[in-house]
Protein backbone atom coordinates (compact mmCIF):
# COMPACT_ATOMS: atom_id res chain seq x y z
CA UNK A 1 0.00 0.00 0.00
CA UNK A 2 1.31 3.43 -0.93
CA UNK A 3 1.49 5.68 2.12
CA UNK A 4 1.01 9.43 1.95
CA UNK A 5 4.70 10.07 2.73
CA UNK A 6 5.84 8.18 -0.37
CA UNK A 7 4.09 10.69 -2.61
CA UNK A 8 5.46 13.92 -3.96
CA UNK A 9 4.10 17.14 -2.42
CA UNK A 10 4.33 20.85 -3.19
CA UNK A 11 7.51 22.69 -2.10
CA UNK A 12 8.95 19.40 -0.88
CA UNK A 13 12.56 20.57 -1.10
CA UNK A 14 11.86 22.29 2.24
CA UNK A 15 8.34 21.33 3.37
CA UNK A 16 8.25 17.65 4.39
CA UNK A 17 4.63 17.32 5.46
CA UNK A 18 1.50 19.23 6.42
CA UNK A 19 -0.95 18.23 9.10
CA UNK A 20 -4.30 19.57 10.25
CA UNK A 21 -5.92 18.23 13.44
CA UNK A 22 -9.34 18.94 14.91
CA UNK A 23 -10.09 18.12 18.55
CA UNK A 24 -13.69 17.17 19.26
CA UNK A 25 -15.75 15.93 22.21
CA UNK A 26 -19.03 14.06 22.11
CA UNK A 27 -21.99 15.68 23.81
CA UNK A 28 -23.41 13.85 26.82
CA UNK A 29 -20.04 12.50 27.95
CA UNK A 30 -17.62 14.02 30.48
CA UNK A 31 -14.15 14.82 29.15
CA UNK A 32 -11.54 12.10 28.72
CA UNK A 33 -9.63 12.35 32.00
CA UNK A 34 -12.88 11.75 33.93
CA UNK A 35 -14.06 8.82 31.80
CA UNK A 36 -14.26 5.28 33.17
CA UNK A 37 -12.83 2.38 31.16
CA UNK A 38 -16.38 1.37 30.14
CA UNK A 39 -17.21 4.88 28.95
CA UNK A 40 -14.01 4.98 26.90
CA UNK A 41 -15.01 1.73 25.27
CA UNK A 42 -18.44 3.10 24.56
CA UNK A 43 -17.06 6.24 22.92
CA UNK A 44 -14.68 4.17 20.81
CA UNK A 45 -17.62 2.03 19.74
CA UNK A 46 -19.83 5.03 18.90
CA UNK A 47 -17.10 6.68 16.82
CA UNK A 48 -16.03 3.48 15.06
CA UNK A 49 -19.63 2.63 14.20
CA UNK A 50 -20.30 6.13 12.89
CA UNK A 51 -17.18 5.96 10.72
CA UNK A 52 -18.00 2.55 9.28
CA UNK A 53 -21.61 3.59 8.60
CA UNK A 54 -20.48 6.65 6.67
CA UNK A 55 -17.32 5.27 5.09
CA UNK A 56 -17.62 1.49 4.98
CA UNK A 57 -14.26 -0.33 4.75
CA UNK A 58 -12.34 2.91 4.54
CA UNK A 59 -10.59 2.84 7.90
CA UNK A 60 -8.52 0.33 9.85
CA UNK A 61 -9.29 0.10 13.57
CA UNK A 62 -6.44 -0.56 16.02
CA UNK A 63 -6.79 -1.07 19.76
CA UNK A 64 -3.58 0.49 21.01
CA UNK A 65 -3.07 -2.03 23.84
CA UNK A 66 -2.98 -4.90 21.33
CA UNK A 67 0.04 -3.49 19.49
CA UNK A 68 3.63 -4.49 20.24
CA UNK A 69 5.52 -1.61 21.88
CA UNK A 70 7.51 -1.07 18.68
CA UNK A 71 4.43 -0.94 16.47
CA UNK A 72 2.87 1.61 18.84
CA UNK A 73 5.98 3.79 18.92
CA UNK A 74 6.29 3.53 15.16
CA UNK A 75 2.91 5.28 14.89
CA UNK A 76 4.33 8.18 16.91
CA UNK A 77 7.50 8.26 14.82
CA UNK A 78 5.41 8.61 11.72
CA UNK A 79 3.61 11.55 13.32
CA UNK A 80 0.28 9.70 13.42
CA UNK A 81 -0.19 9.69 17.20
CA UNK A 82 1.26 11.72 20.06
CA UNK A 83 3.94 10.32 22.39
CA UNK A 84 1.31 10.73 25.11
CA UNK A 85 -1.08 8.41 23.24
CA UNK A 86 1.65 5.74 23.14
CA UNK A 87 2.77 6.07 26.75
CA UNK A 88 -0.60 4.92 28.14
CA UNK A 89 -2.33 2.62 25.69
CA UNK A 90 -5.24 1.16 27.69
CA UNK A 91 -8.65 2.31 26.49
CA UNK A 92 -7.26 4.04 23.45
CA UNK A 93 -8.29 3.30 19.89
CA UNK A 94 -6.75 4.49 16.65
CA UNK A 95 -8.40 4.57 13.23
CA UNK A 96 -6.63 5.27 9.97
CA UNK A 97 -7.07 5.00 6.23
CA UNK A 98 -4.73 2.45 4.57
CA UNK A 99 -2.57 5.27 3.15
CA UNK A 100 -2.39 6.81 6.69
CA UNK A 101 -3.40 10.26 5.42
CA UNK A 102 -6.59 10.47 7.50
CA UNK A 103 -6.70 9.18 11.07
CA UNK A 104 -8.57 9.43 14.35
CA UNK A 105 -7.13 9.20 17.85
CA UNK A 106 -9.91 8.19 20.23
CA UNK A 107 -9.64 9.17 23.91
CA UNK A 108 -6.34 11.00 23.68
CA UNK A 109 -6.68 14.39 25.38
CA UNK A 110 -10.11 14.85 23.82
CA UNK A 111 -12.66 12.22 22.80
CA UNK A 112 -11.74 12.39 19.13
CA UNK A 113 -8.85 13.96 17.31
CA UNK A 114 -9.28 14.02 13.56
CA UNK A 115 -5.98 14.32 11.71
CA UNK A 116 -5.07 14.72 8.07
CA UNK A 117 -1.47 14.38 6.92
CA UNK A 118 -0.16 15.08 3.43
CA UNK A 119 3.31 15.43 1.90
CA UNK A 120 4.75 18.88 1.18
CA UNK A 121 2.93 22.15 1.83
CA UNK A 122 -0.72 21.14 1.56
CA UNK A 123 -2.57 22.78 4.44
CA UNK A 124 -5.69 23.55 2.39
CA UNK A 125 -6.14 19.98 1.21
CA UNK A 126 -5.33 18.57 4.64
CA UNK A 127 -8.01 20.78 6.14
CA UNK A 128 -10.56 19.64 3.55
CA UNK A 129 -9.90 16.00 4.46
CA UNK A 130 -10.22 16.61 8.21
CA UNK A 131 -13.19 18.94 7.75
CA UNK A 132 -15.17 16.38 5.77
CA UNK A 133 -14.63 13.72 8.44
CA UNK A 134 -15.60 16.24 11.12
CA UNK A 135 -18.88 17.07 9.37
CA UNK A 136 -19.75 13.38 8.98
CA UNK A 137 -19.05 12.61 12.63
CA UNK A 138 -20.80 15.74 13.87
CA UNK A 139 -23.94 14.79 11.95
CA UNK A 140 -23.83 11.27 13.35
CA UNK A 141 -22.73 11.93 16.94
CA UNK A 142 -23.04 15.62 17.80
CA UNK A 143 -20.03 17.47 19.23
CA UNK A 144 -19.80 19.78 22.26
CA UNK A 145 -20.01 23.29 20.93
CA UNK A 146 -20.78 26.74 22.27
CA UNK A 147 -21.62 29.62 19.90
CA UNK A 148 -19.27 32.00 21.75
CA UNK A 149 -16.46 29.59 22.69
CA UNK A 150 -16.60 27.31 19.67
CA UNK A 151 -15.69 23.63 20.02
CA UNK A 152 -15.25 22.82 23.71
CA UNK A 153 -12.10 20.93 24.62
CA UNK A 154 -10.69 19.42 27.78
CA UNK A 155 -7.86 21.95 27.83
CA UNK A 156 -9.07 25.56 27.53
CA UNK A 157 -6.06 26.48 25.40
CA UNK A 158 -7.65 24.63 22.46
CA UNK A 159 -11.23 25.97 22.42
CA UNK A 160 -12.62 27.80 19.40
CA UNK A 161 -11.76 26.07 16.17
CA UNK A 162 -9.84 23.47 18.25
CA UNK A 163 -7.68 23.20 15.18
CA UNK A 164 -3.92 22.86 14.88
CA UNK A 165 -2.25 23.19 11.54
CA UNK A 166 1.42 22.33 11.29
CA UNK A 167 4.12 22.04 8.69
CA UNK A 168 7.38 20.14 9.09
CA UNK A 169 10.14 22.21 7.50
CA UNK A 170 13.68 21.00 6.93
CA UNK A 171 15.99 23.98 7.37
CA UNK A 172 19.60 22.71 7.26
CA UNK A 173 21.03 25.83 5.57
CA UNK A 174 19.39 28.31 7.93
CA UNK A 175 20.57 26.27 10.88
CA UNK A 176 24.15 26.04 9.63
CA UNK A 177 24.15 29.80 9.02
CA UNK A 178 22.68 30.41 12.49
CA UNK A 179 19.49 32.04 11.26
CA UNK A 180 16.88 29.89 12.98
CA UNK A 181 17.02 31.61 16.36
CA UNK A 182 16.00 34.99 14.93
CA UNK A 183 13.34 33.28 12.93
CA UNK A 184 11.76 31.70 16.06
CA UNK A 185 11.44 35.14 17.63
CA UNK A 186 9.72 36.58 14.56
CA UNK A 187 7.43 33.57 14.31
CA UNK A 188 6.26 33.83 17.92
CA UNK A 189 5.48 37.53 17.44
CA UNK A 190 3.10 36.47 14.67
CA UNK A 191 1.25 34.10 17.01
CA UNK A 192 2.80 30.93 15.62
CA UNK A 193 5.35 28.54 17.10
CA UNK A 194 8.52 27.08 15.61
CA UNK A 195 10.03 24.11 17.49
CA UNK A 196 12.23 21.13 16.74
CA UNK A 197 10.13 18.33 15.23
CA UNK A 198 12.37 15.58 16.66
CA UNK A 199 14.54 16.40 19.64
CA UNK A 200 14.66 19.78 21.30
CA UNK A 201 16.74 22.87 21.90
CA UNK A 202 18.95 24.56 19.35
CA UNK A 203 19.82 21.50 17.30
CA UNK A 204 16.77 19.39 16.44
CA UNK A 205 17.53 16.11 14.68
CA UNK A 206 18.00 16.54 10.93
CA UNK A 207 17.18 20.27 11.11
CA UNK A 208 13.50 19.36 11.08
CA UNK A 209 11.29 22.09 12.51
CA UNK A 210 7.59 22.15 13.23
CA UNK A 211 5.68 25.35 12.45
CA UNK A 212 2.30 25.44 14.23
CA UNK A 213 -0.55 27.88 14.78
CA UNK A 214 -1.14 28.85 18.39
CA UNK A 215 -4.40 30.82 18.48
CA UNK A 216 -7.65 28.88 18.14
CA UNK A 217 -10.26 31.33 19.42
CA UNK A 218 -11.30 34.38 17.42
CA UNK A 219 -9.73 33.30 14.15
CA UNK A 220 -11.37 31.08 11.53
CA UNK A 221 -9.80 27.85 10.29
CA UNK A 222 -9.16 29.34 6.85
CA UNK A 223 -7.54 32.51 8.22
CA UNK A 224 -5.34 30.58 10.65
CA UNK A 225 -4.17 28.22 7.91
CA UNK A 226 -3.56 31.10 5.52
CA UNK A 227 -1.31 32.79 8.09
CA UNK A 228 0.52 29.54 8.60
CA UNK A 229 0.92 28.90 4.90
CA UNK A 230 2.18 32.39 4.05
CA UNK A 231 4.71 32.26 6.87
CA UNK A 232 5.80 28.78 5.77
CA UNK A 233 6.28 30.11 2.22
CA UNK A 234 8.38 33.00 3.47
CA UNK A 235 10.58 30.67 5.56
CA UNK A 236 10.86 28.39 2.53
CA UNK A 237 12.24 31.27 0.45
CA UNK A 238 14.72 32.20 3.18
CA UNK A 239 15.92 28.61 3.36
CA UNK A 240 16.34 28.46 -0.42
CA UNK A 241 18.40 31.67 -0.34
CA UNK A 242 20.54 30.28 2.46
CA UNK A 243 21.09 27.07 0.48
CA UNK A 244 22.28 29.05 -2.54
CA UNK A 245 24.79 30.88 -0.35
CA UNK A 246 26.04 27.63 1.13
CA UNK A 247 26.51 25.96 -2.23
CA UNK A 248 29.13 28.64 -3.03
CA UNK A 249 31.09 27.79 0.09
CA UNK A 250 33.98 25.31 -0.16
CA UNK A 251 33.68 24.20 3.44
CA UNK A 252 30.02 23.37 2.89
CA UNK A 253 30.83 21.57 -0.38
CA UNK A 254 33.20 19.38 1.60
CA UNK A 255 30.55 18.70 4.23
CA UNK A 256 28.01 17.92 1.48
CA UNK A 257 30.20 15.33 -0.26
CA UNK A 258 31.27 13.75 3.02
CA UNK A 259 27.62 13.42 4.04
CA UNK A 260 26.81 11.91 0.67
CA UNK A 261 29.67 9.48 1.18
CA UNK A 262 28.21 8.45 4.53
CA UNK A 263 24.77 7.76 3.06
CA UNK A 264 26.28 5.94 0.12
CA UNK A 265 28.81 3.80 1.93
CA UNK A 266 28.24 3.49 5.70
CA UNK A 267 27.71 -0.04 7.03
CA UNK A 268 26.30 0.99 10.42
CA UNK A 269 24.33 4.19 10.86
CA UNK A 270 22.33 5.43 13.83
CA UNK A 271 19.23 7.55 13.29
CA UNK A 272 20.87 10.78 14.39
CA UNK A 273 23.80 10.38 12.03
CA UNK A 274 21.51 9.40 9.19
CA UNK A 275 19.26 12.42 9.66
CA UNK A 276 22.15 14.88 9.88
CA UNK A 277 23.73 13.54 6.68
CA UNK A 278 20.37 13.47 4.91
CA UNK A 279 19.53 17.08 5.80
CA UNK A 280 22.86 18.25 4.33
CA UNK A 281 22.57 16.09 1.21
CA UNK A 282 19.08 17.50 0.61
CA UNK A 283 20.70 20.88 -0.05
CA UNK A 284 22.76 19.23 -2.79
CA UNK A 285 19.75 17.42 -4.26
CA UNK A 286 17.75 20.65 -4.37
CA UNK A 287 20.69 22.33 -6.17
CA UNK A 288 20.78 19.52 -8.75
CA UNK A 289 24.13 18.18 -7.57
CA UNK A 290 22.70 14.69 -6.97
CA UNK A 291 19.95 13.17 -9.04
CA UNK A 292 17.39 11.76 -6.63
CA UNK A 293 13.64 12.41 -6.32
CA UNK A 294 12.88 14.56 -3.28
CA UNK A 295 9.92 12.41 -2.20
CA UNK A 296 12.16 9.33 -2.00
CA UNK A 297 14.45 11.25 0.33
CA UNK A 298 11.56 12.59 2.44
CA UNK A 299 10.08 9.12 2.71
CA UNK A 300 13.29 7.94 4.42
CA UNK A 301 12.75 10.46 7.24
CA UNK A 302 9.78 8.36 8.35
CA UNK A 303 10.83 4.92 7.16
CA UNK A 304 14.29 4.94 8.82
CA UNK A 305 13.04 5.78 12.33
CA UNK A 306 14.15 3.22 14.94
CA UNK A 307 10.86 1.62 15.99
CA UNK A 308 9.52 1.80 12.43
CA UNK A 309 12.54 -0.19 11.18
CA UNK A 310 12.01 -2.69 13.95
CA UNK A 311 8.33 -3.07 13.09
CA UNK A 312 9.14 -3.62 9.46
CA UNK A 313 11.79 -6.22 10.25
CA UNK A 314 9.03 -8.11 12.06
CA UNK A 315 11.27 -9.13 14.97
CA UNK A 316 13.11 -7.35 17.77
CA UNK A 317 16.46 -6.03 16.57
CA UNK A 318 19.25 -4.95 18.86
CA UNK A 319 20.75 -1.54 18.29
CA UNK A 320 23.57 -2.72 16.07
CA UNK A 321 21.34 -4.89 13.89
CA UNK A 322 18.99 -1.97 13.51
CA UNK A 323 21.75 0.47 12.58
CA UNK A 324 23.11 -2.03 10.08
CA UNK A 325 19.67 -2.53 8.53
CA UNK A 326 19.27 1.23 8.27
CA UNK A 327 22.63 1.62 6.56
CA UNK A 328 21.72 -1.16 4.13
CA UNK A 329 18.39 0.41 3.20
CA UNK A 330 19.92 3.87 2.83
CA UNK A 331 22.75 2.52 0.66
CA UNK A 332 20.16 0.93 -1.61
CA UNK A 333 18.72 4.42 -2.26
CA UNK A 334 21.97 6.37 -2.59
CA UNK A 335 24.28 3.88 -4.28
CA UNK B 1 11.90 14.85 41.68
CA UNK B 2 14.77 16.98 40.49
CA UNK B 3 15.06 18.50 37.04
CA UNK B 4 16.88 16.12 34.69
CA UNK B 5 18.57 18.97 32.91
CA UNK B 6 20.07 21.10 35.70
CA UNK B 7 19.67 18.65 38.60
CA UNK B 8 19.05 21.55 40.99
CA UNK B 9 15.39 22.63 40.92
CA UNK B 10 12.22 20.60 41.40
CA UNK B 11 10.84 19.21 38.16
CA UNK B 12 7.43 20.71 37.39
CA UNK B 13 7.08 19.99 33.69
CA UNK B 14 6.73 16.37 32.59
CA UNK B 15 7.05 15.63 28.92
CA UNK B 16 6.40 12.33 27.21
CA UNK B 17 8.45 11.83 24.11
CA UNK B 18 9.88 9.24 21.77
CA UNK B 19 13.67 8.94 21.71
CA UNK B 20 15.50 6.36 19.64
CA UNK B 21 12.53 4.06 19.35
CA UNK B 22 11.60 4.17 23.03
CA UNK B 23 8.85 6.02 24.85
CA UNK B 24 10.47 8.10 27.60
CA UNK B 25 9.57 10.84 30.04
CA UNK B 26 11.49 14.03 30.55
CA UNK B 27 11.20 15.86 33.87
CA UNK B 28 12.25 19.50 33.87
CA UNK B 29 12.11 22.55 36.12
CA UNK B 30 10.29 25.52 34.67
CA UNK B 31 13.43 27.42 33.74
CA UNK B 32 15.01 24.48 31.90
CA UNK B 33 11.64 23.75 30.26
CA UNK B 34 11.55 27.27 28.95
CA UNK B 35 15.22 27.16 27.93
CA UNK B 36 14.68 23.93 25.98
CA UNK B 37 11.64 25.39 24.29
CA UNK B 38 8.92 23.47 26.13
CA UNK B 39 7.22 26.19 28.14
CA UNK B 40 4.27 28.08 26.84
CA UNK B 41 3.83 25.91 23.82
CA UNK B 42 1.84 22.86 23.06
CA UNK B 43 3.02 20.87 20.10
CA UNK B 44 -0.34 19.71 18.95
CA UNK B 45 -2.86 18.70 21.53
CA UNK B 46 -1.75 16.42 24.30
CA UNK B 47 1.85 17.58 24.10
CA UNK B 48 1.97 16.77 27.80
CA UNK B 49 2.08 20.41 28.77
CA UNK B 50 -1.52 20.52 29.97
CA UNK B 51 -0.50 20.70 33.59
CA UNK B 52 1.35 23.92 32.88
CA UNK B 53 -2.02 25.47 32.35
CA UNK B 54 -2.43 26.17 36.04
CA UNK B 55 -0.05 29.05 35.55
CA UNK B 56 -2.70 30.65 33.36
CA UNK B 57 -4.93 30.95 36.41
CA UNK B 58 -2.86 33.04 38.85
CA UNK B 59 -5.91 34.85 40.24
CA UNK B 60 -7.59 31.66 41.39
CA UNK B 61 -7.76 31.65 45.15
CA UNK B 62 -8.61 28.47 47.03
CA UNK B 63 -12.25 28.58 48.01
CA UNK B 64 -13.22 27.34 51.49
CA UNK B 65 -13.61 23.55 51.61
CA UNK B 66 -17.31 23.66 52.46
CA UNK B 67 -19.74 25.37 50.15
CA UNK B 68 -17.73 24.64 46.99
CA UNK B 69 -19.65 25.04 43.80
CA UNK B 70 -19.49 21.91 41.67
CA UNK B 71 -20.34 21.33 38.04
CA UNK B 72 -23.61 19.34 37.85
CA UNK B 73 -22.31 17.62 34.70
CA UNK B 74 -19.18 16.02 36.12
CA UNK B 75 -18.79 17.13 39.74
CA UNK B 76 -15.62 19.14 39.19
CA UNK B 77 -14.98 22.24 41.31
CA UNK B 78 -13.24 25.29 39.88
CA UNK B 79 -10.29 24.56 42.15
CA UNK B 80 -9.89 21.09 40.63
CA UNK B 81 -10.00 22.57 37.15
CA UNK B 82 -7.26 25.05 38.02
CA UNK B 83 -5.06 22.42 39.63
CA UNK B 84 -5.37 19.89 36.81
CA UNK B 85 -5.44 22.46 34.02
CA UNK B 86 -8.28 20.51 32.43
CA UNK B 87 -12.02 21.05 32.31
CA UNK B 88 -14.22 18.20 33.57
CA UNK B 89 -16.88 18.38 30.88
CA UNK B 90 -18.52 20.76 28.42
CA UNK B 91 -20.88 22.05 31.12
CA UNK B 92 -17.93 23.31 33.18
CA UNK B 93 -17.46 26.07 30.61
CA UNK B 94 -21.01 27.21 31.31
CA UNK B 95 -21.00 26.91 35.09
CA UNK B 96 -17.57 28.53 35.64
CA UNK B 97 -17.68 30.90 32.68
CA UNK B 98 -17.32 34.13 34.68
CA UNK B 99 -14.30 32.85 36.55
CA UNK B 100 -12.73 31.42 33.41
CA UNK B 101 -13.20 34.49 31.30
CA UNK B 102 -10.11 36.49 32.38
CA UNK B 103 -7.88 33.45 31.81
CA UNK B 104 -9.48 32.68 28.47
CA UNK B 105 -8.84 36.23 27.30
CA UNK B 106 -5.26 35.96 28.48
CA UNK B 107 -4.72 32.74 26.52
CA UNK B 108 -6.70 33.66 23.44
CA UNK B 109 -6.84 37.44 23.29
CA UNK B 110 -10.32 37.84 21.86
CA UNK B 111 -12.86 35.57 23.42
CA UNK B 112 -15.44 34.91 20.70
CA UNK B 113 -15.49 32.00 18.29
CA UNK B 114 -15.12 32.61 14.56
CA UNK B 115 -15.18 29.73 12.07
CA UNK B 116 -16.91 26.41 11.61
CA UNK B 117 -20.01 25.75 13.69
CA UNK B 118 -21.34 22.42 14.88
CA UNK B 119 -24.62 20.83 13.87
CA UNK B 120 -25.45 20.89 17.55
CA UNK B 121 -26.01 24.66 17.65
CA UNK B 122 -29.62 25.78 17.35
CA UNK B 123 -29.74 26.88 13.74
CA UNK B 124 -27.77 23.81 12.77
CA UNK B 125 -30.14 21.45 14.56
CA UNK B 126 -33.01 23.11 12.72
CA UNK B 127 -31.08 22.57 9.55
CA UNK B 128 -30.57 18.95 10.51
CA UNK B 129 -34.31 18.48 11.09
CA UNK B 130 -34.93 20.11 7.71
CA UNK B 131 -32.42 17.73 6.13
CA UNK B 132 -34.15 14.71 7.65
CA UNK B 133 -37.53 15.96 6.35
CA UNK B 134 -36.17 16.54 2.83
CA UNK B 135 -34.46 13.16 2.77
CA UNK B 136 -37.73 11.45 3.68
CA UNK B 137 -39.58 13.40 1.00
CA UNK B 138 -36.93 12.46 -1.54
CA UNK B 139 -37.13 8.76 -0.64
CA UNK B 140 -40.90 8.98 -0.92
CA UNK B 141 -40.59 10.63 -4.35
CA UNK B 142 -38.17 7.93 -5.53
CA UNK B 143 -40.56 5.25 -4.28
CA UNK B 144 -43.41 6.84 -6.28
CA UNK B 145 -41.05 7.14 -9.26
CA UNK B 146 -41.43 10.95 -9.29
CA UNK B 147 -37.85 11.41 -10.41
CA UNK B 148 -38.04 15.08 -11.34
CA UNK B 149 -39.30 15.93 -7.89
CA UNK B 150 -36.62 13.71 -6.37
CA UNK B 151 -33.91 15.51 -8.35
CA UNK B 152 -35.10 18.89 -7.08
CA UNK B 153 -35.11 17.56 -3.54
CA UNK B 154 -31.66 16.04 -4.01
CA UNK B 155 -30.27 19.43 -5.11
CA UNK B 156 -31.92 21.12 -2.14
CA UNK B 157 -30.34 18.53 0.21
CA UNK B 158 -26.92 19.05 -1.34
CA UNK B 159 -27.30 22.78 -0.97
CA UNK B 160 -28.23 22.48 2.71
CA UNK B 161 -25.26 20.23 3.30
CA UNK B 162 -23.07 22.84 1.66
CA UNK B 163 -22.00 20.37 -1.03
CA UNK B 164 -22.71 22.58 -4.05
CA UNK B 165 -19.92 25.08 -3.43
Amino acid sequence: MTKWYMLSGKENDVAVSSKVSLARNLRNHVFTSRLSAEEKEQIAREVTEAVSRQLPDKMITTHMEELTPYAAISLAERNLVSPEFVSVREGRTFLMTPDESLSLMICEEDHVKIQALLPGLELGRSFELADRMDTLLDEALGFSFDPKLGYLTQCPTNIGTAMRGSVILQLPAMRILGRVRNLSTTVSRLGLILTGAYGEGDSPTGSLYLLTNQVTLGISEEAALQNLESLALSILEQEREARKELMENLQFQDMLWRSYGTLKSARVMNFQEFMEALSVVKVGIAAGEFDLPMNTVNELIFAMQPATLNTEAGRPLDRQERDALRAEKVRAVFA
Amino acid sequence: MLCQNCGRNDATTHIKRIVDGESTELHLCSSCASHLGYAGLFTGFGGGIGSLLSRFFPEAALPPAEDVERCPGCGASFDEIVRSGTMGCAECYDIFYDRLKPSLSRIHGRATHVGKTSFTTDDRSERRAELRRLEEERNEAVRKEEYEKAAVLRDRIRELRGETK
